[in-house]
């Protein structure tokens, strides 16, 4: 449940997500479409009052630590039941929200070109966002996750993220198995794991931070799509398949998500997992795919660029008694890129097929559902190209580095104060560059040369969800 | 000799002692982790508190499908007519679909009869 992961398809990827507008207003069409190079910024995922109510579990039977969105297989199978489990009784009211303040500092202060509007170019407090959620049982098969944020960096309230659910318990050759459908405006929001971009460590980053390099198209859609999600859990397996297509201009401006130009057909989305919870412990491993064709400019369809993507991951939890939590979580994505539009309309790229590849690793460990530690890597590695990455001493965008959290979550137990009407977490996140934008150094907002560790960035947070 | 003899039999019994109160405390313990890790995310021990399944304090004894504002019963659990005694519940926590027909529990049950049998003598204390 990040907020704000829209997809800006013309940003370069050192735009953060308060500067994206920004920065499509300074590139504009410029960079074309080459790059879905909107990288996952001011993520923010949640552990939703409103499920623990409807359910009368507490925060930390769904969620790893007491917190979303790390999900526990009870967790899981909520969401794959279609968020409508109860403990029976009525009268329960599907709301919830939440509200995210933090306070960034960077190693050094940012260009002026990549300064925040209306705030400083270091060391920021802000009230990053507030959430409003329909969330929980609409009817007896049918459930929600529907949030709207108020971006108290960017000032605009948007239409966050969407999944209408249908889904029914059944048994299929004497197994316990779920069939669903959903409805939803990011591929990615639908997965039960925590692997895939959406839901990956970090739950949540700074709207004042670098981010993590390019993205490929499977995570850069959110909030300019929408989507049909057939699904099915059988056994060990998780099937899910999606067709997306792009939501108009006059659609995404009511909404205040990104447009991403004319969509060419549908995108579809594959995602197969194998998923063997032990009780004390529990493993997946899975494959996503998604295609992708796009014309920047919906009045020239003489040519698009396209993208496909192809991704394996799996993550590990050992739960045991609950007191002592170990999970790692990793994934690999590779993204082949066709820019029929960008090279050959634009001449903005040197050439008109690219490739990206993605890493990423996390591993937490978790004391007493209450404190937290975790530490990922993230890399990017893509085609050189020195038209489309400008901002290069290499014409390469490659990024990589890694992330450390600690994080205190008193509440979301059983006996919890507040439970289960309230959630807080209170974390310390820092995230260190080895690269940005294929070295050591690249060619920041101002043209002036900028080290990858001038980005390092310590964010202090506050979380409440209620 | 004997007073030796006595002392060294009253060590044995101390020590056997020990050990099955270290043993016990051990099966204690095992039994409260396998709470949490079988029936924990859907089953509380707090009188009063259901989640998504009834509060199991109290259980054995108690007549199937009883509790009062728990109101997530199965028509087959509200119409098993059983008390929960060692032995049904231990045959419920093998197979949940087998020892109730038609019942609610999404669990496929726990084969392990000494872990059954720990877990039930830790439900028995929580009166």
């Amino acid at each position: 449940m990040h907020a704000m992961t829209r997809h800006d398809s013309l940003v370069r990827p050192d735009c953060g997500a308060a500067r994206r507008r920004d920065c499509r207003l300074r590139v504009g069409w410029r960079a074309g479409i080459a790059g879905l190079m909107g990288s996952l910024f001011a993520v923010a995922a949640h552990a939703l009052p409103s499920y623990a109510r409807q359910t009368g579990a507490d925060c930390a039977a769904c969620h790893i630590g007491a917190y979303g969105p790390q999900l526990t297989p009870y967790g899981m199978r909520f969401k794959m039941g279609g968020y409508v489990e109860t403990d029976g009784k009525d009268g329960k009211v599907p709301l919830s929200a939440m509200v995210l303040g933090n306070y960034t500092r960077t190693s050094k202060d940012v260009a002026t070109a990549d300064t925040v509007e209306r705030y400083s170019s270091n060391s920021n407090p802000a009230m990053q966002e507030a959430s409003v959620f329909l969330a929980g049982r609409l009817a007896a098969e049918v459930g929600s996750f529907v949030q709207l944020t108020y971006s108290g960096v960017e000032r605009v309230t948007s239409l966050d993220q969407l999944d209408l659910r249908w889904a029914r318990s059944l048994t299929l050759n004497g197994q316990d198995s779920i069939v669903g459908v959903s409805l939803n405006t990011n591929p990615t929001l639908t997965d039960p794991f925590n692997t895939l971009g959406q839901w990956r460590f970090p739950y949540t980053s700074s709207d004042f931070g670098a981010g993590y390099g390019p993205s490929p198209l499977i995570e850069s859609l959110a909030g300019g799509v929408i989507g049909i999600n057939p699904y099915l859990l059988y056994d060990k397996v998780y099937a899910e398949f999606g067709l997306y297509t792009g939501l108009s201009a006059g659609t995404t401006n009511a909404l205040n998500t990104d447009y991403l130009g004319k969509v060419k057909g549908p995108m579809p989305y594959g995602r197969l997992a194998w998923f063997d919870d032990r009780k004390s412990y529990n493993w997946m491993v899975g494959l996503s795919a998604m295609y992708g064709g796009l014309y920047p400019d919906p009045s020239d369809k003489s040519a698009s660029d396209t993208f496909t993507n192809f991704g394996i991951d799996g993550q590990y939890q050992f739960l045991g008694n609950r007191q002592n939590i170990f999970t790692v979580n990793g994934s690999y994505v590779r993204e082949r890129q066709t820019l029929g539009y960008t090279q050959g309309v634009l001449g903005e790229a040197s050439s008109r097929s690219g490739t990206l590849d993605q890493f990423r690793l996390a591993g937490s460990y978790t004391w007493q559902q209450t404190w937290g530690g975790t530490l990922g890597w993230f890399e990017t590695r893509g085609s050189r190209d020195a038209l489309r990455f400008g901002d290069s001493f290499s014409g390469s965008p490659n990024t990589s580095g890694y992330i450390a959290q600690i994080d205190w979550t008193p509440w979301g137990k059983e006996a919890s104060w507040g439970s289960p009407w309230a959630n807080l977490r209170l974390g310390l996140q820092y995230t260190g560059y080895n690269r940005f934008m294929g070295g050591s150094s690249y060619v920041d907002g101002d043209g002036n040369a900028r080290k990858a560790r001038d980005n390092n960035t310590t964010m202090l947070f506050l979380w409440l969800a209620i | 000799m004997q007073s030796t003899g006595t002392g060294a039999f009253g060590l044995l019994l101390a020590l056997g002692l020990l050990g099955s109160t270290a043993s016990h405390a051990a099966d204690a313990g095992k039994a409260a982790d396998t709470f949490v890790e079988e029936c924990g995310d859907c089953h509380s021990l707090t009188p009063g508190k259901n989640k998504k399944g009834p509060s199991l304090r109290g259980v054995v004894g108690r007549s199937a499908g009883t509790v009062a504002d728990y109101a997530g019963y199965s028509d087959a659990m509200k119409q098993a007519g059983f008390v929960w005694t060692v032995e049904k519940l231990d045959l419920y926590i093998a197979q949940p679909r087998k020892a109730v027909p038609g019942g609610r529990m999404k669990y496929d049950g726990l084969p392990d009869a000494q872990a059954r049998a720990n877990l039930i003598a830790y439900l028995s204390t929580m009166k």
